[in-house]
């Protein structure tokens, strides 16, 4: 027994050393040199051949397991295309933490995109200025930006430009609405379409389609539901207190449109009466009585069931469940999006654009060998070909031109539909938005679209019952519900939630806190008996200002100032 | 060491000494080289990088070499100790890892004994690998277990305490602040009874069978088997594992009772190590992060200190 | 087994209502540990979409492979598997002889350093100097982009060390003296007199280093993620997890189409839980004889 088990383990150890000694050597060898002896040549012959073999070394916060070393056809088509061969590392887990070892050890990558995590590496120094090399070798971004540039430009103090924004599509346009005030479409059909415009008609469909069916398939029927696991708090109890309000996602804060000062949210007199009128669904029972105790998983469950009338959440949230709805052919228990609103004053500002918000994206550090390199493969990204190659592919080999409307090739969508880890690993399509890029709804000089989605597609997407109850609301869409994007004035400081906040301010402390009583005392509130609510919502408001609230938003109104100062130009040199 | 014999004048007393240390320490000389290169070896890697304490009285940032950084003092300590939550997290801390010491010590230790005492030898081999194996499941896991195995809606415990007719309606656990603490520690024990227990056993192991057949011969029932000789036996790794365990009272980690939490019962399940997190490193605040680890730290060498001074004067086992 | 059926018959009544009642309180420890694993095997191999609708216990309720498709449908493991495994023996010869060499010299009572390593040692299981310092360091010992950095830093553990000595303070210190009578060294005497002795604690601790050893990754994320002939199953299974599950952060961005397509498909996850544990579980029956049915003074005497 004893004698088996070592030579056993003996030979595995033995086996696998040789296998991995072997593969290290090979791998290890080939790994380092082509970085160096590739961006070496590539610096050499830079001006004369543009598309000399090279290869970036990058990280990126986002993981992407369908990276595929750029061996897929869209990525040999961009190596031969600019001889750019990229060698990313993808985070796992908190890339904050690496990216503030990167910047403290100065072992750079030659490109990064640290997302949230860029103070650090701009503090290092770490990020070159990408003005001069948009201006002199980047006219397909440059003319994708337009007037918007100054979006790009770091501070006042600091106009420098560290990224080429890829996170953020430019003139993205959503086809369809998306939350948060769902409704399930057996209630609306049950009775009749009724008006759904404010809390108080949300509140009745809920009440009367509880009383005529008290249990869904033999189990109690649950009113509304929400969720407060963690962050998702503030997707499904939070935030739906502005968007109830009429006011934007300025993600904690409430943004004055004259004034520009920035609240707390939370502080504003008609917040605190959507929040009265969830205690008041409590009080009535109509609100799940583990909303804000139930983990995701629990809450995903549950929907799937069917027996939940209403959901306050975003459909990203309520997708998977979903989906096991309509997998059950249950798509009457499927949801519909209502532009709720307190009363009829309100106006939902769902769709209020913010313009460009420029932001996330990628950025050169001062290890590049070869800056010029990188921002002219970005730039090809950007261009025309390089956006309809990213999204597309390759014409013959992937898309073809029917009747001038671009379609995938049928064997090809049959993989995108079926098997998408082998459409992006295999095709690369989706795995090279790294530069600049157009969203959903701009067109190309050919007439489509540049990405893959469409209106056309939402539409066949709906159930027939989703198409039965739109109509009995006279509309095609569940946008169509909501007030359009032109019934608003465009945000002058785009979204507040994105702006960068310096690492050492009072703000990420004071925001924390603020954080820490708002998710406590919000759901406490919520569940007290109606006559103690106020008490307890006044206790959150002096525990806020308590913390620091008051300079904080003090501090962050000065932000939000420097930025609409920032972004209309008027501080380039 | 012990029979040093006192020597007569003061003036060559030390010199006395000295040459005998040196003595000894040649006759010792192999056992300086089996510990010695691993003393530097522990110097090396845990020793050099507590430079990093620095930080805690710098205003740290990443991109600056050591002599760039601001100073400023104790200016982290101020305000961690000034912070209300501060002492909140703390309480919960300790209570939580109080509850964990003395349920999810103990427990292992009874449940290795018990497991000694079966007879059948699959049994009791599988129930060693079965017990274990919650161990790898992941917290995640066995919190969505946990809850719902303590929901209302047809969650096990609650259907079989209307069952049994013991409450009228389902108690809704995880609602209520008072049994968090309890309910963390039960599922602790739940997931890492039979790992925890692992090393008893084979302390127990190492007791010499010879005295379990002696006790027989003398007619000594189980129960005096195991208090008489098992327990006895495996004395010595109860109390060194028992110290180390006092020094760890205080950094307990965070992933339980956050997977475990909700908004209701927040205020008794943050623990200290996810208020580092989330006011230190979590806002790239380096330098408070590193003043929550050096209290850390000090609370528990000095926890750690004082245990090892108890048990070496009062049972004569100990760490040090 | 002949042995222990006639003790059988010399029992006691107290003895015998000892062994029921043992029985079957192990019986009802052993249904509920094998719960949670049983729970996952189940979720694993249940349709992800299907999963989602909760309620699955220790049987799946729509039965699939694809999740575990899905997960080498990623690339191939082997040589992250074959790196996970090199660490994991390497890790482990490593830290036992190390550990068990300076236990050695602690238990000896008459051992001049013995009460300065022993401080030395034990504070380092309290303090730390966190993760900057930490890389810094692994930065300038030219630990980067190395194999070693997963076996080296951990290799002499404080508390290993504690556990190994507190079994040594058990062995009778006679052993010792006589074969010091016979000229043996110290190394011989604890290679060839301690160490077979201590047999049980070294399964375990073997146990202890080999499960952390395996279940490592941030390791290799913060030194070798850059280098995929060094990374480890762990790591690229931690990556396969997390691409699946939506981005938390960026989910604030409120409706970006893209996120809205990004699911956590819970079935897949399992999968990956399976996927790691199993080549780990199937260690511990070799170790485990040695603590289970285990060894015997007597035998070593003989």
């Amino acid at each position: 027994m004893k004698k088996r088990f070592s030579k056993l383990a003996g030979s595995i150890v033995i086996a696998s050393l040789l296998a991995s000694v072997i593969g290290c050597s090979n791998s290890g060898t080939s790994n380092t040199s082509p970085g160096s002896t590739g961006s070496n040549s590539g610096g050499n012959n830079a001006e004369a051949v543009s598309n000399e073999p090279m290869t970036i070394t990058g990280f990126f916060s986002d993981p992407n397991t369908n990276w595929n070393n750029m061996q897929d056809d869209t990525g040999k088509f961009i190596t031969e295309k600019t001889g750019i061969t990229l060698k990313p590392e993808f985070a796992v887990g908190d890339p904050e933490q690496k990216i503030n070892l990167i910047a403290a050890s100065g072992e750079y990558p030659d490109v990064i995109s640290p997302k949230g995590a860029s103070g650090a590496l701009i503090d290092a120094g770490a990020l070159l200025d990408l003005t001069d090399l948009i201006e002199e070798h980047a006219p397909n971004i440059k003319a994708m930006l337009g007037d918007q540039i100054d979006r790009l430009r770091h501070s006042n103090d600091d106009p420098s430009i560290y990224f080429v924004p890829s996170l953020e599509a430019i003139d993205q346009f959503y086809f369809d609405a998306g939350g948060p005030f769902n409704l399930q479409h057996a209630v609306v059909k049950e009775l009749g379409y009724p008006q759904m415009r404010t809390l108080q008609d949300y509140e009745n469909a809920i009440k009367a389609y509880k009383e005529k069916y008290p249990t869904i398939d033999g189990q109690p029927t649950i009113g509304l539901s929400l969720l407060a696991d963690d962050w998702r708090i503030m997707i499904s109890t939070t935030n739906p207190a502005f968007w109830a309000t009429g006011a934007p996602d300025d993600g904690e804060f409430y943004i004055d449109p004259e004034t520009h000062e920035a609240i707390l949210h939370y502080k504003r007199p008609e917040e605190r009466e959507y929040f009265r009128w969830l205690n008041h669904m409590n009080d009535i029972g109509l609100l799940d009585k583990e909303s804000f105790v139930q983990k995701y998983d629990q809450y995903k469950a549950k929907i799937a069931s069917g027996r939940v009338l209403a959901t306050i959440d975003q459909q990203w949230e309520i997708d998977e469940p979903e989906a096991a709805l309509k997998a059950a052919g249950k798509h009457e228990r499927a949801y519909g999006h209502y532009p709720i609103t307190l009363d009829e004053t309100y106006k939902a500002a769902n769709f209020q654009q913010t313009g460009f918000n420029g932001g996330w994206g990628l950025a050169i550090t001062t290890a590049a060998k070869d800056p010029v390199r990188i921002i002219k493969f970005l730039d090809y990204l950007a261009s025309e070909e390089g956006q309809i190659l990213v999204n597309w592919g390759i014409e013959g080999k992937h898309y073809e031109y029917v009747d001038g409307k671009r379609v995938f090739l049928p064997e090809i969508e049959n993989i995108r539909v079926n098997d998408n880890n082998r459409f992006k690993k295999e095709f690369g399509i989706g795995n090279y938005l790294l530069s600049l890029r157009y969203g959903d709804g701009v067109k190309d000089s050919t007439g489509n679209y540049f990405t893959t989605n469409n209106p056309e597609q939402v539409l066949e997407n709906y159930s027939d019952i989703e198409k039965e109850v739109l109509a009995g609301y006279d509309a095609t869409y569940w946008k169509d519900l909501f007030p359009k994007e032109d019934e608003f004035e465009v945000k002058a400081w785009g979204a507040a939630w994105n702006i960068p906040v310096p690492n050492d301010s009072i703000i990420t402390v004071t925001q924390q806190k603020s954080n820490d009583i708002v998710r406590k005392r919000i759901p406490e509130a919520i569940l007290a008996k109606p006559a103690d609510f106020d008490k307890v919502y006044d206790t959150m408001l002096a525990e806020l200002d308590k913390a620091g609230a008051k300079k904080m938003e003090e501090e962050y109104t000065k932000l939000v100032k420097a930025r609409i100062e920032l972004w209309s130009g008027q501080v380039t040199e | 060491m012990e029979t040093i014999t006192q020597p007569s004048k003061p003036a060559s007393a030390k010199k006395i000494k000295s040459r005998r240390f040196w003595k000894t320490a040649v006759q010792q000389r192999y056992l300086y080289l089996m510990s010695l290169p691993f003393v530097i070896w522990v110097f090396v890697f845990s020793y050099i990088p507590i430079w990093g304490w620095t930080m805690a009285f710098q205003k740290y940032r990443p991109n600056k070499t050591f002599f760039e950084q601001e100073w400023v003092g104790f200016q982290y300590f101020q305000e961690l100790l000034s912070d209300d939550r501060f002492y909140m997290v703390l309480r919960n801390t300790l209570a939580m890892s109080f509850l964990g010491l003395l349920v999810g010590f103990t427990v292992p230790i009874l449940f290795a004994v018990l497991i000694n005492e079966l007879k059948g030898r699959f049994f009791k081999r599988s129930l060693q690998t079965i017990s274990y194996l919650p161990h790898f499941v992941s917290w995640v896991v066995v919190a969505g277990i946990v809850y719902k195995m303590l929901s209302t809606e047809s969650g096990g415990v609650n259907d079989l305490l209307m069952w049994l007719g013991l409450i009228d309606e389902p108690i809704q656990f995880m609602a209520k602040g008072s049994w968090f603490w309890g309910i963390v520690t039960v599922s602790d024990l739940w997931k890492e009874m039979g790992w925890n227990s692992i090393i008893f056993l084979a302390a127990i192991t190492g007791i010499d069978p010879e005295q379990f057949e002696a006790a027989k011969v003398d007619g000594a029932g189980r129960w005096r088997q195991i208090w008489h000789i098992t327990l006895p036996g495996i004395r010595s790794v109860i109390i060194v594992l028992l110290i180390l365990s006092i020094g760890n009272l205080i950094s307990i980690g965070f992933e339980k009772q956050m997977l475990l939490s909700n908004p209701i019962v927040i205020d008794y399940a943050e623990v200290l190590d996810l208020y580092a997190l989330n006011y230190g490193i979590g806002l790239n605040r380096f330098s408070f992060g590193t003043a929550v680890g050096i209290f850390n730290s000090f609370v528990s060498i000095i926890l750690l200190f004082t245990a090892n001074g108890i048990f070496k004067r009062y049972s004569k086992e100990s760490v040090m | 087994m002949a042995k222990l059926s006639a003790s059988y018959g010399r029992q006691t009544l107290g003895d015998r209502v000892f062994d029921i009642g043992n029985v079957i309180f192990m019986t009802l420890v052993l249904i509920a540990t094998l719960y949670p694993f049983l729970n996952v095997l189940a979720v694993s191999f249940n349709d992800s979409a299907d999963t989602v609708r909760g309620g699955i216990t220790i049987w799946p309720r729509e039965f699939t492979l694809e999740n575990y498709k899905v997960i080498f449908s990623y690339g191939t493991l082997v040589t992250a598997f074959q790196i996970s495994v090199l660490r994991t023996i390497v890790g482990t010869i490593l830290s036992l002889t190390a550990c068990s060499m300076v236990a050695y010299t602690l238990s000896r009572r008459d051992f001049q350093g013995r009460k300065f390593i022993s401080v030395f040692l034990v504070l380092t299981l309290y303090v730390s100097g966190g993760l900057i310092p930490g890389f810094l360091l692994m930065k300038n010992l030219g630990l980067m982009n190395s194999f070693w950095v997963y076996v080296l830093p951990g290799m002499v553990n404080a508390f290993y060390i504690f556990m190994i000595r507190s079994f040594m303070d058990n062995l009778p210190y006679a052993l010792q003296e006589s074969a010091k009578l016979d000229g043996a060294n110290d190394f011989t005497i604890f290679w060839r007199v301690i160490l077979p002795l201590c047999k049980p604690v070294l399964a375990t601790i073997a146990l202890f280093v080999a499960v952390g050893q395996w279940n490592a990754w941030f390791d290799t994320y913060l030194y070798n993620g850059s280098n995929s002939s060094l990374t480890t199953l762990q790591f690229e299974l931690m990556k396969i997890l997390q691409s699946t599950t939506s981005g938390a952060d960026q989910a604030r961005g409120s409706n970006i189409v893209e996120q809205m397509r990004s699911v956590s498909p819970d079935s897949v996850k399992m999968a990956i839980t399976i996927v790691t544990i199993v080549p780990i579980l199937l260690v511990y029956p070799f170790l485990q004889r040695y603590f289970v049915q285990g060894m015997t003074l007597g035998a070593v005497k003989s």
